[in-house]
């Protein structure tokens, strides 16, 4: 391979940075999609075997039948969790105007809908009117809220980060971090999006 | 070590966190949350179709190890510096990336990627040992038909820790060791595109290691590494390591890849255009990309194995309204592409030794590039083949059918790329080079016999029996580890600064190579006989079958001894490496040895490819 | 100038197949397809023993036939590769001057490969889906008879419909008479494997599944658990006896009512 050198500032340009990170978080997030797809795919398969008619189990006599449960709640966290990337989006928008008071607040509002979401899903978690014995149905409804949970907690904290850093200045030369955090909201969104969309179905 | 102008809290923390905090950290959480656990945690319920507590205590004390060690080495202090906003300075990156610390970098949260390596490197030496032991005692046990003196639980327990360990093995010994090393010299880079990431990334395999080695104390993996529900929902507390094990290293693998991607989408040398970009280079990516979309499901797989052992929720439970077949499925939209992710950087290495053995051009560098792209792709459809017996879908056999066999197509394609460059070269005969030979014969075989179980007919006969256990030894271990070791000899130089030994290396090839194909030729017959995999008893007919398969083992236990010592012999005191001793034209040869921090004092601009290697045309 | 022709150059004079060394090639290939189709083939069909079905022959037959169709082109890489080795060779700590010429592509040759490997791909294919038709269709012989077949660790049960409570666990079968079996599995995942007939389907618990065979050859088989089921897998085995019609009928009358209901599997024909 036949070389030439140049002189190269050790110093990167924060464009090249920050779209070297971008790129890195978009992979990172192919994984996670690919984890967010399985479960549905685990929800639509329990639910079309439904083995021994288990999927929502009858009445016994020390059990009441399982029913499903209104998806109410689940669009409830998708429509907080919406709200919380709007709120972020609207920092961003603040931020590549120069704006940082809007990015300051768009990001307290996000990390606050955050918070709320969080507890909202460990609400609905812990309200369940049934057991993890209970049916493949009840199993799925677990494994759907429980990821959902998780992303929230993540959400939290990332969030907590995007806005600390934004109220002491960092942001004022370069905010690629900024561009970063959309990404992962738009995802968290999305994928709460879908844990709802499956719960439809039940 | 280095010392910090204003020496501040945060900055002592790092400098003091090491290997050994890790695991006291860890120790100690584990045996906190146990006591804990054990104290706390309510008795089963009557109304509990299952007994979970025990897998409730195992599995959190687990996990406690797990955080503990994490924080212990030093993992969680960038995110919360992060949140904190008091990102990590120059000079403290510095100290990560291992300025200045000499041989205690190696038992640190180190940033540099050639640190990283060689950790890599140790850690599959050490993977390969542990797992070759254990298929010794499995040989061991079949060299007479009673097998008798390991009781079936513990041998049912080695299958599958041998299984699972040599499969984690195959998956890092390319892309981890060289994928780390070498690559991002040979794309003409400082580093990884995230240091931090790839620290990650082999730290996890370390707190992964433990569950593995813990699970072995508390009733073993008897399961076979794959696990299969409901089987594994009635293994004993052991399955619960293999749980933590394989979200662990799913974790590693995703955050790899990642890492590997963007370094290599990104962080090209300038001029290094994808049609001049290594063929290995692609070979690493196809690889790692792969395992992207692929280990989150085995991940979720493993996560509802130990809710429904934990919990008692029912994905597997048929009782409840689970089933055997989601398991299969997600085990195997995984389990085909990690065949892949394993083989193709390890033929990929070989593709890019051969010019260099040969002083010619790599013949068809597009049809290398379209093979590997195509195996990739279509590697992706292909999981169902697996489950032909299973029933769970006759009417897909046919499709999937199709699938597995156009795989052949690429498959050729690597083939071509790999006798084109043979024909008509200069060969000079080193180790790398007769491996070219070995993989081409191993791989041969493998691919054949894999035509054979692609077929539904053959396979109603074949699956399940030893035939298959051959034919993916053939592929993973006569092509894969065949490919991993030639990739060993050729970066040795660069990756320690001594020149293995020569007559060691080409002794250990010679044995292990002919022990390899003695020992799975016999596994072959027995299979087609009509032997079933996993057995530790067998009838009569399959005695000589199995005694040749046994024989061939230990003459591959004899080469392999023979290769660790002449890698560690001359690691410590071999002849010094010149700085390209193959005389080879990728990037990496460019750099002296030892490799300095960052490589390059100034990156280089690439203007032509790394294979113009032959007379020109007058 | 004419006369000072460099060796590439008269390497490439004159046609293709006249070449040494693709002659060379040419000789080895016919000599390894040869040798590798007849032993591989001797190999599979000396372990593979004597078939006890025509779907086990169909099993030998299609190997042997994928072993010959394949030996070319292993035969061509054995070649080519051996043709390599026999070139000049060099040995040292030093590399050997440079190839003599720096090709790094050929569209022909490339063409040819792929065009060859799909077709022998396609040809897998069709030989595969023929198979595979003949075996589906087994399973709707209407003058079939039913057995109903159940894992559990570690042994097989037999019922068999039609009897009245008949439970066996060792496997009776008339000969050249099509068989149904209806399997599953009561705790974890088995699979039914009649060695010598060359059929295989796994006992999932919670489900049934089909498979058909028609034994042709009076005698003593073996079934083997083909499935990994925990702690005696390896002994889950048993025999296969397969009788006269006759000797079948008898054996299924001496039978005791073991009163135990024989289950109906879903999607059973009875």
């Amino acid at each position: 391979m036949s070389l030439d050198t140049h002189a190269n500032p050790h110093h990167e340009h924060p464009d090249v940075v920050g779209s070297r990170n971008r790129l890195g978080v978009i992979l990172i997030l192919v994984a996670d999609i690919a984890f967010a797809l399985s479960v549905l795919f685990v929800f639509f398969y329990l639910k079309g075997q439904n083995v021994n008619d288990m999927w929502l189990p009858k009445a016994t006599e020390d059990t009441p039948a399982i029913v499903p449960l209104s998806s109410m709640s689940s669009w409830n966290v998708t429509a907080i969790a919406a709200f919380g990337l709007i709120a972020h989006q609207f920092g961003l928008r603040g931020v590549r105007a120069a704006n940082q008071t809007q990015l300051k607040l768009g990001g307290l509002v996000a990390l606050i809908a955050a918070v709320v979401a969080t507890v909202y899903q460990n609400m609905q978690i812990a309200n369940a009117p049934f057991t993890f014995y209970s049916g493949a149905y009840a199993s799925c409804y677990y494994l759907i809220t429980i990821l959902n949970m998780v992303h929230l907690i993540l959400t939290v904290f990332i969030a907590l980060g995007n806005w600390n850093r934004s109220r002491l200045g960092i942001y004022a030369h370069d905010h690629w971090h900024v561009d970063i955090v959309n990404v992962w909201w738009v995802w968290m969104t999305v994928s709460s999006l879908l844990g709802a969309f499956a719960l439809s179905f039940a | 070590m280095t010392t910090f102008a204003t020496k501040n809290e945060k900055k002592a923390l790092i400098e003091r966190l090491n290997v050994f905090t890790a695991f006291a950290l860890g120790t100690i959480a584990a045996i906190v949350v146990w006591r804990l656990s054990l104290a706390f945690l309510p008795a089963d319920s009557e109304s509990a179709p299952l007994f979970t507590r025990e897998d409730k205590i195992t599995l959190l004390s687990m996990i406690a190890w797990f955080i503990g060690f994490m924080t212990g080495i030093g993992a969680l202090i960038a995110p919360f510096r992060w949140v904190q906003g008091k990102d990590l300075t120059h000079e403290e990156n510095m100290f990560y990336a291992g300025k200045d610390l000499g041989i205690k970098r190696y038992f640190r949260y180190t940033t540099d990627h050639k640190v990283v390596g060689i950790q890599y490197l140790v850690i599959t030496m050490v993977i390969f040992g542990i797992g070759g032991i254990l298929a010794m005692l499995i040989r061991t046990n079949l060299g007479t038909p009673e097998g008798g003196w390991i009781h079936p639980q513990a041998y049912n327990s080695i299958v599958g820790t041998h299984g699972i360990i040599m499969i984690v093995g195959t998956i890092i010994m390319v892309t981890g060791p060289f994928g780390n090393y070498i690559m991002p010299i040979m794309i003409g880079a400082r580093d990884m595109a995230f240091p931090r990431l790839n620290a990650l990334s082999f730290w996890l395999i370390v707190a992964a290691a433990i569950p593995l080695i813990w699970a072995q104390f508390i009733g073993g993996i008897s399961t076979g590494w794959s696990a299969y529900n409901p089987l594994a929902g009635q293994a004993p507390l052991g399955m619960n390591g293999y749980i933590m094990f394989i979200c662990i290293f799913a974790i590693s693998t995703m955050v790899a890849g990642a890492n590997i991607t963007t370094t290599v989408v990104r962080m090209r040398a300038r001029g290094m255009t994808w049609n001049r970009t290594p063929i290995f280079i692609y070979g690493v990516v196809a690889s790692v990309a792969l395992a992207l979309p692929a280990f989150p499901v085995f991940f979720l797989s493993q996560v509802m194995s130990g809710m429904d052992r934990a919990l008692g929720t029912s994905f597997y439970n048929t009782a409840l309204g689970g089933s055997g077949w989601l398991y299969e499925n997600l085990f195997w939209i995984m389990g085909h592409p990690e065949v892949y992710v394993i083989l193709i950087p390890a033929v990929a290495a070989l593709m890019e030794m051969a010019p260099v053995f040969t002083r010619r051009p790599l013949f068809s560098f597009n049809v290398a590039v379209m093979g590997i792209a195509g195996i990739s792709g279509l590697s992706v459809l292909v999981w169902a083949h697996h489950m032909y017996m299973s029933g769970w879908a006759p009417l897909l056999s046919a499709p999937f059918m199709l699938t597995t066999e156009l795989i052949s197509i690429p498959t050729g394609m690597l083939f071509l790329v790999l006798v084109g460059t043979l024909w008509r070269g200069r060969l000079w005969m080193t180790v790398p080079t007769l491996s070219i030979f070995a993989l081409l014969w191993n791989f041969m075989i493998g691919g054949i016999t894999g035509i054979y179980l692609s077929d539904v007919p053959a396979d109603a006969f074949l699956h399940g029996s030893m035939f298959v256990t051959a034919h993916f030894h053939y592929t993973l271990m006569g092509a894969g580890l065949t490919g991993a070791i030639a990739a060993l000899i050729y970066w040795f130089p660069k990756m320690t600064g001594k020149m293995i030994n020569k007559r060691l290396s080409w002794i250990a090839f010679w044995l292990t190579q002919i022990g390899f194909n003695v020992a799975f030729m016999g596994m072959f017959f027995v299979g087609l006989q009509g032997q079933p995999r996993r057995v530790e008893a067998y009838a009569e007919i399959f005695n000589k079958g199995n005694l040749i398969t046994t024989i061939g083992a230990y003459t591959i236990m004899i080469g392999m001894l023979i290769l660790l010592y002449a890698v560690i012999d001359s690691w410590r005191s071999g002849v010094n490496a010149p700085m390209n001793p193959w005389q080879a034209k990728t990037l990496e040869w460019t750099v002296a040895n030892p490799v300095p921090l960052e490589n390059f004092e100034v990156l280089p601009i690439v203007t032509s490819d790394a294979y113009g290697y032959g007379k020109a045309k007058s | 100038m004419s006369d000072l022709r460099s060796p590439e150059q008269d390497y490439f004079k004159g046609k293709w197949w006249k070449r040494k060394d693709v002659k060379q090639v040419i000789v080895l290939w016919i000599v390894f397809t040869a040798m590798i189709g007849y032993f591989s083939s001797k190999f599979q069909v000396i372990a593979m023993g004597n078939p006890a079905s025509e779907t086990m022959e169909n099993v030998i037959n299609l190997i042997t036939l994928f072993t010959w169709a394949s030996s070319p082109v292993a035969g061509f890489v054995a070649a080519l590769a051996i043709q390599a080795l026999s070139q000049r060779r060099h040995h040292g700590d030093n590399p050997p001057p440079e190839a003599e010429h720096s090709i790094s592509d050929s569209p022909r040759a490339t063409a040819t490969w792929l065009v060859i490997s799909a077709l022998l791909c396609l040809f897998a294919l069709i030989v595969g889906l023929i198979a595979l038709q003949k075996d589906d269709q087994a399973l709707l012989d209407r003058n079939a008879i039913h057995v109903n077949v159940t894992g559990q660790q570690w042994a097989w049960n037999y019922d068999y419909p039609g009897s009245t409570g008949v439970r066996s666990n060792v496997l009776h079968l008339p000969v050249d008479q099509p068989v149904v079996f209806h399997v599953t599995s009561k705790d974890v995942k088995h699979s039914f494997w009649v060695v010598q007939m060359g059929v295989k389907i796994d006992a999932n618990p919670g489900y049934v599944t089909q498979t058909a065979v028609t034994p042709n050859k009076i005698g003593t088989f073996d079934i083997r658990c083909a499935e990994l089921c925990g702690l005696l897998h390896a002994y889950m085995q048993n025999k296969v006896i397969v009788e006269s019609k006759a000797d079948y009928e008898k054996w299924l009358a001496s039978q005791p009512d073991t009163g135990h209901t024989t289950w109906t599997p879903e999607g059973a024909i009875e």
